[in-house]
């Protein structure tokens, strides 16, 4: 009996490990995106691991398990927001905080991270759900519980102030160059 | 006829709302258009790059030591439960001891089926028992344990320090520690037996209980001796709920 208890627990601790190596750099980056800071993002994917450990029962197929993280780390970061809810100051509007994005990243990347990081977050997280997880526009509709309609839109903005900030930035350029 | 009516189908602005969506998009209509129009072919491509460089620059660096961090988290929540469990058997053991030693040697005042008793002589051990942790157990931890006897509180009942199984008078219980406005207090729930002698009320020099019996399981709430019980035995009943 105990032996037959063992072995359970040492399959559950296997599937565990597996779901942790296949999706805990998505989940990380996932999170890092919607909050922009990487150490809340490291504790919303602890949180987020130790809730599928203790439902890991539930989660039935890999899919469902994907879908099933995503949740969780949304509902996280919303509890987050519910927890400062008082001193919340909607980070949309500091622009402080592109410099303090700006001096954490290097490398080639750094304009278009700083750019993604001032999407509004409605626009920047369907364009997450597609970039990350390779979800489709049907998909990311039932991840968020919209309307494909809307998560399209969105998909479309999302983009298109990406494309207009990159020729802005562009042409800014230009200029200090040029005067 | 029919590619003045494509033509219209696919304006450039439907042309845009799809492609700036998925950049990747094999559907057939956006192909025909790109095969019509080299600017609409110009844009897809454009798009499919910067989607390419968007990827990249999404692939922020991950902690080197995450995937450790979440297993580790994982196997300390498992071996605190196993050593809460471990702590509780030296209790046990003690426990045990203290039963053999007053029935050994003193003239023993209770009915041995008397589970009060039991729970009067786990009361002794409780001060012994020390808290797995110095925080308090959350009502989550609180109902996983009550979950095996298909119960549940809806609300906290208070600093619980200590929950864990235990055996009064063989019948597996489940064992509340609580610290009170008067002084450490026990919450035990014990799943219903044949035969089991179920005193209402008890008390030895040291220490008072009462109990009662609800569809599932009998309930004993155990204090000091001048603790008044009351408040704790009502929080308990309004909070306790069995499923049927």
């Amino acid at each position: 009996m105990t032996s037959q208890v063992y072995s359970v627990m040492k399959e559950k601790q296997k599937r565990y490990e597996a779901l942790v190596h296949a999706f805990h750099g998505d989940i990380y980056r996932y999170a890092y995106w919607l909050t922009r800071d990487g150490s809340i993002a490291e504790d919303i994917a602890q949180e987020t691991f130790l809730r599928a450990w203790r439902s890991l029962d539930s989660l039935k197929d890999e899919k469902s398990a994907k879908s099933w993280l995503i949740t969780i780390v949304r509902r996280e970061n919303a509890r987050r927001f519910e927890r400062k809810q008082l001193d919340l100051v909607d980070i949309d509007d500091v622009q402080v905080t592109d410099d303090a994005f700006h001096a954490k990243q290097e490398g080639d990347h750094e304009e278009l991270r700083i750019l993604i990081a001032r999407l509004p977050v409605d626009y920047r997280e369907p364009l997450l759900l597609q970039l990350i997880f390779g979800y489709s526009g049907e998909e990311i509709a039932q991840q968020l519980e919209l309307n494909k309609n809307t998560v399209m839109t969105r998909l479309f903005r999302a983009r298109n102030q990406l494309k207009d900030m990159l020729e802005q930035d562009a042409s800014s350029e230009r200029g200090r160059t040029n005067g | 006829m029919r590619q003045v009516k494509e033509v219209v189908l696919m304006d450039d602005l439907e042309f845009r709302r799809r492609v700036f969506a998925n950049p990747g998009t094999t559907d057939k209509d956006v192909k025909d258009a790109i095969n019509r129009d080299s600017d609409k072919a110009r844009l897809k491509a454009s798009l499919q790059a910067l989607d390419h460089q968007l990827c990249q620059a999404i692939k922020v660096p991950v902690p080197e030591d995450l995937a450790h961090k979440l297993i580790w988290q994982q196997t300390t929540e498992e071996f605190n439960k196993h050593k809460r469990k471990s702590r509780w058997f030296i209790a046990m053991a003690a426990s045990v001891a203290f039963v053999a030693g007053i029935t050994g040697t003193m003239i023993y005042q209770y009915e041995p089926e008397n589970i009060g008793t039991d729970a009067l002589v786990h009361m002794r051990y409780a001060e012994m028992e020390i808290p797995p942790s110095a925080e308090d157990l959350d009502i989550q931890q609180i109902n996983a344990k009550l979950a095996g006897f298909g119960g549940a509180f809806s609300a906290p009942i208070g600093d619980v320090t200590v929950a864990n199984y235990c055996h009064l008078n063989t019948i597996r219980s489940l064992h509340l520690i609580l610290n009170t406005e008067q002084g450490k207090m026990s919450v035990f729930v014990i799943p219903h037996k044949d035969n089991m002698d179920m005193p209402t009320s008890f008390a030895d020099d040291k220490y008072h209980g009462e109990s009662w019996s609800t569809e599932k399981a009998n309930i004993m709430v155990v204090g000091e001796k001048n603790a008044n019980l009351e408040p704790m035995m009502e929080k308990v009943k309004s909070t306790i709920i069995f499923s049927t």
